[in-house]
C-alpha cells in the first residue's frame, strides 16, 4: 500500500497527510427574502486538520451550513474560504472534486460497482487507469473490505455498514483535504455503527483530513469530534469548544439540555480505550500448531487465546475449550469477534462486550492490528471511578451555575422543539440544480 | 361541419348512444368476468405470473387482428364487436384486480375469517373494498381501450361511431367525408372522456374514505 | 443481550433477477409464436385454395406486406424514441419541469383518440402513403415513451443526484451517468410499449394506402375469404407478440447491471 504519496500530491492543493483551514465569515442563508434565515451570520474558524462535529436539534441550519461549503447551497451573503482561497473563486464542478462528499447511507450509485464508485472522483480528474486501480485497492483495505471479494460487487450485494463503508471511501478517492459528512452513520444498526465510528476514528488517526461533519446524536459528536459546534435556530453558536470543556462547563441552559442529563455518565464517553492499560493475552498465529498455543495460554493462566492472521490482525479469539479440538489453528473470521479501535470509547468496549457476552474486548490500532485486551473489570472500575470525580464536579458546578444565572444573556426559554424542520428541506432541493 | 352536425345530429346522438352501450356493455361484463377470474387466480397462488402473462400476451395481439380471428367463429355484425370489446376490456382489469386483490394484508383477511365471516362476507366486505381502487384503475385503462376497439370493430358492420370514420375513407374526396370522420373521430374522443370523468366519480363515491388517496 | 450478527452481507449474485412471469413470458412466447407458425405453414403449403385466395396468399405477396409491416413499426419506433427521449429529459431539467403535467395531460388525451380516425384525416389532410401512415403511428406511440421517460427520471432518487453534484459531476455528466441509466429500465419499458402499440396500429395502414399485413384481413373480408381473413390476423398476431417479445429481451438485456 505505497501508494499513499503519489496519490496524495495530486488532489488539488492537498499537501499530504493535511488537511485545510476552513473560514466562515458572517455567512446567512435566506430563502425567502422576509423570514428569519436559515443561517443567520455565521462565523467560524476550523483548523487544518481537526474534526469538526455540527450537531443541533433539526431545522437549526447544521446541514445548510454544511452545504454551503461544497456549493450544494449558495450562501446569500458572507464568504466561506479554504486554505484562505475563496470557495467562489473557482468552478463550482473543480471545487467539489477537491472537497470529499459522505452521505446518509452511502448514497452509492446502484448501477456502478463498489469499484466504480469510489473511483468517480478519480476519472472525473482523469488520472490513469493503473492509479484508479491501485486507489481504490488502496481505500478498500482502508475501510475493511477485501478488494478482490468487494470492489467488483454491486451495491445492493452489501450490507448497509459496508455500503456506508464504500461511502467513506469514495468520498476518499482524491485524497480531499476537507471532507463533508452528513449524517453518515445514520443509517446502520447501533452496533455497525459504533464499529464504523471506530473505523473513522483510525482513518482520520492516518490521513489527517480536515473534517466536517453533521449529526444528530451528541454521543457520536463527543467520539468523533476534536471540537463540537452547537448550534441553536438560525445557526447561531450555542457553544463551539473541545467535547471535554462541552460536557465539564456546558455554555448555558440550551447546551446544557442538548448534551443531555447524563453527562457524569456522558463522561464515560469521552473515555477512550487506551486511557486503560491494555492487557496482554496469549496470541496464536493462523496455521500453527494448536497444542503449542494452548500450552502457552495455560501457563500464563489466560482462558482464551486472540487468533491473528498474516498480517496481525485479530481474527477469532476462541476459549481453550475449543482449541482443545483443534491441531493446527484455523483462518477462519469470527464475524462476532468483540473488537474495539483503541480510540473507541470505554462506552462502546462496555456495548460490545455485553452483545458478545465476553468477558473482555480486543484492542486494535492503525489497520486493525492487535494491540492487546480490554477485561470487564478494569472497564467497571473506570466506571465507578469516573463516577466518583462527576459526581464531584457536579458538586463545584452547582455552585458555579449560580453564578453565571446572574449573569446570563441567553434568555433562558432557549428549548427548541423538534418539529421545526421549517423550509430547510424543500430549498435544498431547489437549490441543488 | 356545423351544417353537417344539424343536418343528423339525430343519427349521430344515436350512434353515439350505441358506441357507448357497446362499450358500457363490454366493460360491465368484462369486470365481472375479471374479477371473478382473479379471484380463482388469487386463491391459487401458483397461478398468478400464469394470469399476468395471458394478459400481457392478450394485450398485445393487436385489436384489427382479433377482428379477423373473431370474424370466422361469430360472423358479421354485432356480436364479434361485443367479443372483441369484452376480450380486451378484461385484460387490464383482471392484471390490476390480481395485483389488488393480491396486494391486501393477508392479517386482515385472516381477522375477518377470524371474526366469524363467511368466505364470501369477507371478500365483499374485506378484500373488493381494499382492492377496489386498483381494479377502478384497471376499469379506467379498459374503458378508454374500449372506445378505440369499438370504433374499430365497426369495419365488421358493427355499431357506433366508427361507421363514420369508414364512411369518412368510402367518400374520400366527395363534399363530406372529411366531416364523417371528423364527426367520428371527435366524437369518440368527447365520450371517452366523459366516460373517464364518470368513473372518476363513481370511483370517489365507491372507494371507502380510509383508503382514499 | 443477543449476539446477533447485525451487519451481514446479503449473499452476492444468485442470478435470480427475472420474475416468473418474466421467464414464461421470455422463453415460452417464442416457441408458443415458432409452434403456431409453423401450423400456419404447412397449412399454408398443402391447403385448397381456390384463385382468389391462391393470388392474395403468394410467398411473395405476403413477403412483401409483412415488410411493409416491420418497416412501418420499427420506422416509427426510431422516430417515437428520437423524439419522446429527449423531449422526455428536456421536460425534467429545473426550467421546463413545470411544464411536464401540461404535456403529460394533453398526450394522455390524444391517446382517447381512435387511431383510426387519426390516420383518415391525416390522410385526407396531407394525403395517403407510407409516409402520413407513420406520422399518424408516431403520434400515438409517443406518449408511453414520453411518459415513462419523465417517470422513469423522476424516480431516480434525489439524494443520488445530490451526491453525484456534491462530488462535483457537471449536470450534463449526472445526466449522463447516473438519472438516464438509472431510468433505462422505466424507458425501455416505454419503448416497449410503444413497439407493440405500433406493430399494432400498423395493421391500419392498408386504410390508407401505406401497405401492411392489415391488407389481408381486409381483402378477407371485403371478398369474404376467411383462409385469407384468418391468415392476416394470424400473421399480424405473431409477428406482434415476436415483436413485444424482442422487446422484453431489449429490455433485460439493457437493464444496468446492480438495479
Amino acid at each position: 500500500m505505497s501508494t499513499t504519496s503519489t496519490s496524495a500530491t495530486t488532489a488539488s492543493g492537498s499537501q499530504e497527510r493535511h488537511g485545510a483551514e476552513l473560514v466562515f465569515d458572517s455567512v446567512s442563508k435566506r430563502y425567502a427574502a422576509k423570514g428569519r434565515p436559515a443561517v443567520d451570520s455565521l462565523s467560524l474558524n476550523i483548523p487544518a486538520g481537526e474534526t469538526v462535529m455540527f450537531v443541533g436539534p433539526s431545522g437549526c441550519g447544521k446541514t445548510t451550513s454544511l452545504k454551503m461549503i461544497n456549493r450544494l447551497i449558495e450562501p446569500t451573503s458572507g464568504t466561506i474560504t479554504i486554505d484562505g482561497e475563496d470557495i467562489r473563486s473557482k468552478d463550482v464542478d473543480t471545487l467539489r472534486r477537491s472537497i470529499g462528499y459522505v452521505i446518509q447511507g452511502g448514497s452509492l450509485f446502484p448501477h456502478m460497482s463498489v469499484r466504480d464508485n469510489i473511483a468517480m472522483v478519480p476519472r472525473l480528474l482523469k488520472w490513469d487507469k493503473s492509479r484508479i486501480d491501485a486507489r481504490v485497492e488502496e481505500l478498500l483495505e482502508m475501510v475493511s473490505l477485501e478488494p478482490g471479494r468487494y470492489a467488483d460487487r454491486y451495491p445492493r450485494e452489501l450490507s448497509g455498514g459496508q455500503q456506508q463503508r464504500v461511502g467513506v471511501a469514495r468520498g476518499l478517492a482524491a485524497d480531499p483535504p476537507v471532507v463533508l459528512m452528513d449524517e453518515p452513520f445514520g443509517a446502520v444498526d447501533p452496533i455497525t455503527r459504533q464499529r464504523l465510528q471506530d473505523e473513522l476514528l483510525s482513518i482520520q488517526r492516518e490521513l489527517g483530513k480536515t473534517i466536517v461533519c453533521v449529526t444528530h446524536d451528541i454521543d457520536e459528536a463527543i467520539k468523533l469530534g476534536d471540537r463540537i459546534l452547537i448550534l441553536q435556530e438560525g445557526a447561531q453558536i450555542a457553544q463551539y469548544d473541545t467535547p471535554e470543556n462541552i460536557l465539564a462547563a456546558p455554555a448555558n441552559e440550551f447546551v446544557e439540555d442538548f448534551v443531555g442529563a447524563g453527562s457524569s455518565l456522558k463522561a464515560l464517553s469521552l473515555s477512550r480505550v487506551d486511557e486503560v492499560e491494555l492487557q496482554e493475552t496469549t496470541t496464536a498465529r493462523v496455521g500453527e500448531d494448536a497444542r503449542a498455543a494452548l500450552a502457552r495460554a495455560r501457563s500464563a493462566g489466560d482462558r482464551g487465546v486472540v487468533i491473528l492472521d498474516d498480517r496481525h490482525r485479530p481474527i477469532a479469539w476462541p476459549s481453550l475449550r475449543e482449541l482443545q479440538y483443534m491441531d493446527r489453528i484455523p483462518a477462519t473470521r469470527d464475524d462476532r469477534l468483540p473488537v474495539v479501535d483503541r480510540r473507541a470509547t470505554l462506552n462502546d468496549a462496555l456495548d460490545e462486550m455485553l452483545a458478545a457476552s465476553q468477558d473482555g474486548i480486543i484492542v486494535t490500532g492503525q489497520r486493525d492490528d492487535y494491540r492487546g485486551i480490554v477485561r470487564f473489570e478494569q472497564v467497571t472500575a473506570y466506571v465507578q471511578e469516573a463516577n466518583r470525580n462527576a459526581e464531584r464536579a457536579a458538586m463545584s458546578r452547582l455552585s458555579t451555575q449560580e453564578q453565571q444565572r446572574v449573569d446570563a444573556e441567553q434568555p433562558s426559554g432557549a428549548t427548541v422543539d423538534a418539529d421545526r424542520e421549517r423550509v430547510e428541506p424543500d430549498a435544498t432541493a431547489e437549490d441543488l440544480r | 361541419m356545423w351544417p353537417f352536425i344539424a343536418e343528423r345530429w339525430q343519427d349521430i346522438a344515436y350512434r353515439m348512444y350505441q358506441h357507448t352501450s357497446l362499450v358500457v356493455q363490454s366493460v360491465v361484463l368484462a369486470t365481472i368476468i375479471a374479477i371473478l377470474l382473479a379471484l380463482l387466480v388469487t386463491s391459487r397462488r401458483s397461478l398468478v405470473p400464469f394470469a399476468n402473462a395471458i394478459s400481457s400476451v392478450g394485450l398485445t395481439i393487436p385489436s384489427f387482428a382479433l377482428l379477423g380471428l373473431l370474424l370466422p367463429l361469430v360472423g358479421i355484425g354485432a356480436i364479434p364487436s361485443v367479443v372483441a370489446v369484452t376480450f380486451y376490456a378484461v385484460l387490464p382489469i383482471l392484471r390490476n384486480a390480481v395485483v389488488g386483490l393480491d396486494g391486501v394484508n393477508p392479517a386482515l383477511v385472516e381477522s375477518a375469517r377470524g371474526m366469524g365471516m363467511s368466505p364470501l362476507m369477507t371478500f365483499l366486505r374485506v378484500r373488493l373494498p381494499l382492492a377496489w381502487p386498483v381494479i377502478l384503475a384497471g376499469l379506467r385503462i379498459s374503458t378508454q381501450m374500449s372506445m378505440g376497439v369499438a370504433a374499430i370493430a365497426a369495419y365488421a358492420l358493427g355499431p357506433g361511431l366508427g361507421g363514420y370514420i369508414f364512411t369518412g375513407l368510402a367518400q374520400v374526396g366527395g363534399a363530406n367525408a372529411i366531416n364523417y370522420a371528423l364527426v367520428g373521430t371527435l366524437g369518440v374522443i368527447l365520450l371517452a372522456l366523459l366516460l373517464d370523468a364518470l368513473l372518476v366519480l363513481v370511483g370517489r363515491l365507491t372507494t371507502s374514505k380510509g383508503i382514499r388517496v | 443481550m443477543s449476539t446477533e450478527v447485525l451487519d451481514t452481507a446479503p449473499a452476492p449474485e444468485t442470478g435470480k433477477r427475472l420474475s416468473r412471469e418474466q421467464v414464461i413470458l421470455l422463453v415460452g412466447l417464442p416457441l408458443a409464436v415458432a409452434a403456431i407458425f409453423a401450423v400456419w405453414f404447412i397449412w399454408w403449403r398443402t391447403a385448397d385454395l381456390d384463385d382468389i385466395e391462391a393470388r392474395a396468399l403468394t410467398g411473395e405477396a405476403i413477403r412483401a406486406m409483412l415488410w411493409e409491416h416491420i418497416k412501418l413499426t420499427l420506422v416509427g419506433t426510431a422516430i417515437v424514441v428520437a423524439t419522446a427521449i429527449p423531449m422526455g429529459i428536456a421536460l425534467t431539467r429545473p426550467g421546463l419541469r413545470r411544464l411536464s403535467p401540461l404535456v403529460v395531460g394533453f398526450a394522455n388525451m390524444g391517446q382517447s383518440a381512435p387511431v383510426i380516425g387519426l390516420l383518415v384525416l391525416f390522410a385526407m389532410w396531407l394525403g395517403f402513403g407510407f409516409w402520413v401512415a407513420v406520422l399518424g403511428l408516431c403520434l400515438y406511440a409517443f406518449l408511453p415513451v414520453l411518459r415513462n421517460t419523465i417517470v422513469g427520471l423522476q424516480q431516480v432518487d434525489p439524494t443520488l443526484i445530490e451526491a453525484a453534484r456534491g462530488m462535483g459531476m457537471s449536470p450534463l455528466a449526472v445526466l449522463t451517468k447516473v438519472e438516464l441509466p438509472l431510468a433505462v429500465p422505466v424507458i425501455m419499458s416505454g419503448v416497449r410499449t410503444a413497439l407493440v402499440l405500433l406493430v399494432g396500429t400498423a395493421s391500419l395502414a392498408t386504410f390508407i394506402n401505406a401497405g401492411g399485413l392489415g391488407g389481408l384481413i381486409t381483402t378477407g373480408i371485403n371478398l369474404f375469404r376467411f383462409p385469407i381473413l384468418v391468415s392476416g390476423a394470424l400473421l399480424i398476431a405473431l409477428l406482434a407478440l415476436l415483436i413485444d417479445w424482442a422487446g422484453r429481451v431489449l429490455e433485460a438485456f439493457t437493464r444496468p447491471k446492480g438495479v
